[in-house]
């Protein structure tokens, strides 16, 4: 089985960046040749191309949940999102993309999408390539998160 | 199954989020569209090695990595007294021409055709790329992803990496094309001539056929009698990746003509209290307010604006495209927002023809893509990105590193013009307090034909616009809200 795991956000806005974050300490913990790891500082459409093609796809982001304390790390499928909005105004949703991708018939659609959410409460709007502490202490439980994914089929 | 709802407007505070104020009949007297600004570029920028700012300024926008990756890259050219070889700069606009392939293409079938293709009074679920499929068929909706990925492609051959490019250099590009490159190219462009050609008569037969249609391009709400400003080559044609910034009047003759380097000594920002968002207008015709008008500094850029301040397009079909839009509204300039979307499949024909003759070009695979730079000093970098003139502006110190960095983005040019759209658009559906149901469609109708790129992360679990917009009385009490 071929899993692609992809860290999304923006490494030069702060907390934003955390699922790359996280990929960069997942490398120190995978090495197996049917498991790519990748980062994405882009959504959408592009976010579809760069999973197309594997059987499981595990998507690290950053999630707004008010409920939730900041730094804490959810699983969620992503069928479980209904109306999540893009900032990006130039930009369908995953979502849609994977929609249409069905849609037009595409075969190569992940069968299993998860997302590791790291929780945040506001996204930064400064640049900046430090995380806050409470989302850099994450770090560790995302990874562990990541890791038991893996061993799920 | 477990259901999330995540508040679009709470994700991002004040993202997309509008105010209208109404007078003491219930009409409306201001709107005002809040957008969050990125801050502290230049600081974070301070003390950087040069070099490496086109690849972090292609990573502050998830949507235009290529249009910043060469204003960065001509701003270095200029800081470090350089001129690229001529093969760099026909390997670097042929790039240039693959970004704004698929970012056209992207708009105009996923986020702005819709509204036409599947109607504008059709529900909001409806109106996205499935829509369009549904209503168009499943071959076209091959065909749109088919190409816009060549577009991508050609930008990833060229540049590295399909969204952030790695090739541009000072005085050059890294990388040159060999020939099974060239043919793989030569494919996919002449597959997107006969693509952005269909495009065209998508919107002719959908659109331009449709008298409904054409009287909601030609209403009032969406007219804006601006000045307009685009990049053009020496004869005064459309330019995406050189040339002098050129600004039009209300009567589509020249005003104004610069170099990039001169954009202060032309253009200054104007800052409202109300707003995060900084509005430039033009010095010497001053600021009136958010109003448009020949007294008026307010300026558009975009496709829009971009035809409206040249003379024509370099390439023959695209060219007799160019002249029927003027013609069917009646000369010009055009003053219609949504004749934005026209004047976008006309760039796209012009981008795909130009494709052709870069990659023809006995140059395109020389290995002459590098000059020497020379001592480190103060450069300006301007490109049309896909939604208007953006400006790079650097000085460096004697070591080469960033002392100070400005940029000035699309989006921000045509702040001015945005508001005022919202604001018209938002006149024409509340009248005496009374809110039509279209209200959101009409508004979001008039700001996506500009195709704005708000200062965003790049953050990805994603969705559509989200938008809200809420409506206060003379009080500024809150007397009604909407969400999408």
């Amino acid at each position: 089985m071929k899993t692609i795991i992809l860290g999304v956000g923006n490494l030069i806005l702060g907390d934003d960046g955390i699922g790359i974050h996280v990929i960069h300490h997942l490398k120190k913990h995978i090495e197996n040749k049917d498991i790519v790891l990748d980062e994405a500082m882009t959504g959408g459409m592009n976010l579809l191309d760069k999973i197309i093609g594997y059987d499981k796809a595990i998507l690290i982001d950053a999630v707004n949940i008010k409920e939730v304390a900041v730094g804490e790390v959810k699983r969620f499928l992503i069928q479980d999102f209904t109306s999540v909005h893009s900032c990006n105004p130039h930009d369908v949703s995953l979502i849609e993309a994977i929609t249409l991708a069905e849609t037009l018939g595409d075969k190569h659609i992940p069968k299993k999408i998860i997302v590791i959410g790291i929780v945040l409460h506001e996204m930064p709007l400064e640049f900046t390539e430090t995380l806050s502490p409470k989302v850099a202490a994450a770090i560790p439980k995302a990874v562990e998160a990541v890791i038991s994914e893996l061993n799920e089929t | 199954m477990k259901t999330i709802t995540i508040d679009p407007i709470t994700r991002l505070e004040g993202h997309g989020k509008i105010n209208i104020f109404l007078d003491d009949k219930g009409n409306v007297e201001n709107a005002y569209i809040q957008i969050p600004e990125l801050r502290g570029f230049e600081r974070f920028s301070q003390g950087r090695r040069a070099e490496d700012m086109p690849q972090i300024t292609s990573r502050i926008c998830g949507v235009c990595p290529v249009a910043h990756h060469f204003a960065s890259n001509k701003a270095l050219d200029a800081a470090f007294n350089v001129e690229p070889t001529i093969a760099a700069k026909k390997l670097r606009e042929l790039m240039y021409c693959g970004y704004i392939i698929y970012d056209h293409i992207l708009h105009f079938y996923y986020l702005g055709g819709p509204d036409f293709v599947v109607g504008p009074d059709a529900p909001a679920a409806k109106r996205n790329i499935l829509g369009v499929i549904e209503k168009a068929g499943l071959d076209i909706g091959k065909e749109v992803i088919k190409h816009r990925a060549y577009g991508q492609k050609i930008t990833a051959i060229l540049g590295g990496k399909a969204t952030h490019p790695v090739c541009g250099i000072p005085g050059g590009i890294s990388k040159g094309l060999d020939k099974n490159e060239v043919s793989e190219i030569k494919k996919m462009v002449d597959s997107c001539i006969d693509f952005a050609k269909f495009s065209l008569k998508i919107f002719d037969d959908i659109v331009l056929q449709n008298k409904d249609y054409v009287d909601l391009i030609k209403s009032d709400p969406y007219q804006l009698n601006t000045y307009n400003m685009g990049l053009v080559d020496d004869k005064n044609k459309l330019n995406f990746y050189d040339g002098l910034i050129r600004v039009t009047d209300q009567k589509g003759d020249e005003y104004l003509k610069f170099p990039g380097k001169d954009f202060y000594k032309h253009v200054i920002e104007r800052v409202e209290e109300w707003s995060y968002m900084k509005f430039p207008y033009l010095k010497a015709i001053g600021w009136k307010g958010l109003t448009d008008g020949a007294d008026s500094g307010i300026y558009r850029v975009g496709p829009l604006g971009r035809l409206n301040a040249s003379e024509g397009m370099a390439t023959p079909f695209a060219d007799k495209e160019f002249n029927r839009m003027f013609e069917t509204f009646g000369g010009t300039p055009v003053n219609s927002t949504l004749a934005f979307h026209w004047a976008r499949l006309i760039e796209l024909l012009y981008v795909t023809e130009r494709s052709k003759e870069l990659i023809s070009d006995k140059d395109i695979t020389s290995n002459k893509i590098r000059n020497p730079v020379g001592k480190p000093g103060e450069g300006f970098g301007v490109v049309e990105a896909a939604r208007g003139t953006l400006i790079h502006h650097y000085k460096l110190n004697e070591k080469g590193l960033i002392d100070k960095a400005n940029l000035i983005v699309a989006t921000t040019n045509n702040a001015g013009a945005i508001t005022m759209s919202v604001r018209d658009a938002a006149k024409g559906v509340i009248q005496n307090g009374n809110v039509n149901e279209g209200l959101l469609n009409k508004i979001e109708m008039a700001f996506r034909a500009y195709d704005p790129c708000f200062a965003c992360a790049t953050h990805a679990l994603p969705g559509g616009m989200s938008m809200q917009v809420d409506i206060y009385d003379t009080k500024k009490k809150l007397y009604k809200t909407f969400h999408q």
